[in-house]
């Protein structure tokens, strides 16, 4: 694919990147900082993207692991469930810190609950339910089975659902 | 009026789609993209673990101050080449090397991504600490960038790049002897850093070690930097 192709296919899906930064984020700079990031590394190495595979997926795995790549934390010994994700409500990842300057407020319950919610579930959300990316896209931006990806939706659902009901008694 | 069960799944995934607030890129971020020269405006407080206040403050002003100056792409391929391999070792300044896997576990995959293989390296010494590796990707060459940090806070980027019979100016040679070794690497000046230039290999590869060490103080040091990791690094095409 010539380079400017690539270029042009890459920025449609720009929106989409900087709305799912956004919520991984939920800073407005670090977001701009994580778009970009993820678009120097998408063009530096776009020989190894595959003409005919799917792009989107691609721009948002390349987002998803550069957020990963400076959130993660340096130390986890945390003990994981079977499909990966642990079993009690603290955040595997080291989210961004809620009170940093810029940080944008949550205005609803439903935005409130999202962010209580471990990356990998409100990533599987977002992906699936908020962009409409098909299950196997999905699967490839978190590099898991499809039918982890079904469980991962399916478990942070119900703990959405938790959330909302707290809420909705206070 | 949806007939969804209020509670179901799909009720809820309705509710993700309709409800929460979409967030379109600004302005500067889809010009920064579309121009395909984005660099992170600064280094996120989330990111950074401890960089000296002085290596942050001038890479500030040059990440804020140098885009905005008119730029000539020098004629000379090796300015030319500096050039990139500065802007590489700014942005690894701002943004942090973003493959911190400690050799050799990073070898393997370093190798394949850079084409570039490292027969020994240079891992640290009491003198610099071992910061990161990445593949890059400069003038269209795939290559190979290592990260170290002195006591001080100065980041030091050395870069390999396939580049054969890449000139190195004669009149910017420095004599550098080490008991009985001696190099006559180049040490040339972009943008307000320095660099030492040479060809290894043969001739086939050539390399860099970038630093903001530009002070006449700072040579000497420099060059004792120079002489730590060309003696530890061996760098050979990998094909």
């Amino acid at each position: 694919m010539a380079s400017d192709d690539f270029h042009r296919l890459a920025l449609e899906h720009l929106d989409a990147l900087y709305n799912f930064a956004m919520y991984l984020t939920r800073n407005p700079p670090e977001a701009d900082d994580l778009v970009q990031e993820t678009y120097l590394r998408a063009f530096r190495f776009s020989h190894r993207f595959q003409p005919g595979t799917h792009l989107r997926a691609w721009l948002f795995q390349i987002l998803r692991n550069t957020f990963l790549t400076f959130y993660r934390l340096r130390e986890r010994e945390s003990a994981l469930a079977e499909d990966g994700v642990p079993t009690w409500d603290t955040p595997m990842f080291h989210d961004a810190p809620e009170e940093s300057s810029g940080a944008v407020e949550a205005h609803t319950d439903l935005e409130r609950a999202l962010r209580r919610l471990p990356e990998e579930f409100r990533t599987v959300l977002l992906l699936a339910e908020v962009e409409g990316m098909p299950l196997e896209d999905v699967a490839r931006v978190l590099a898991c089975p499809v039918g982890t990806v079904k469980s991962r939706i399916f478990r942070a659902k119900e703990r959405l659902r938790g959330f909302l009901r707290d809420y909705a008694k206070e | 009026m949806s007939n969804l069960p209020p509670d179901s799944d799909d009720a809820l995934g309705a509710r993700l789609r309709a409800e929460l607030p979409r967030h379109a890129a600004p302005a500067h971020v889809r010009a920064a993209v579309a121009s395909g020269t984005a660099a992170p405006r600064s280094r996120p407080a989330w990111i950074a673990p401890i960089v000296a206040a002085s290596a942050t403050a001038l890479a500030l002003v040059l990440a804020l101050y140098l885009p905005l100056l008119p730029r000539v792409v020098p004629a000379d391929p090796t300015e030319r080449l500096l050039r990139s391999v500065v802007a590489e070792h700014t942005r690894a300044l701002m943004w942090g090397a973003r493959h911190p896997e400690v050799i050799p576990t990073a070898l393997p995959w370093l190798t394949q991504e850079s084409g570039i293989g490292l027969r020994k390296v240079f891992v640290g010494d009491d003198q610099l600490v071992f910061v990161g590796a990445e593949p890059v990707y400069l003038e269209g060459h795939r290559g190979m960038a290592l990260h170290y940090r002195d006591g001080d806070g100065h980041l030091l980027s050395y870069i390999v790049l396939p580049v054969a019979g890449l000139p190195v100016p004669d009149r910017r040679r420095v004599s550098i002897e080490r008991g009985a070794s001696r190099w006559r690497p180049a040490l040339m000046h972009d943008s307000g850093f320095s660099a030492w230039v040479w060809r290894q290999a043969d001739g086939q590869l050539a390399c860099f070690l970038v630093s903001d060490m530009v002070s006449e103080a700072d040579v000497e040091r420099f060059k004792d930097y120079f002489v730590r990791v060309r003696v530890s690094t061996d760098p050979v095409p990998a094909n």
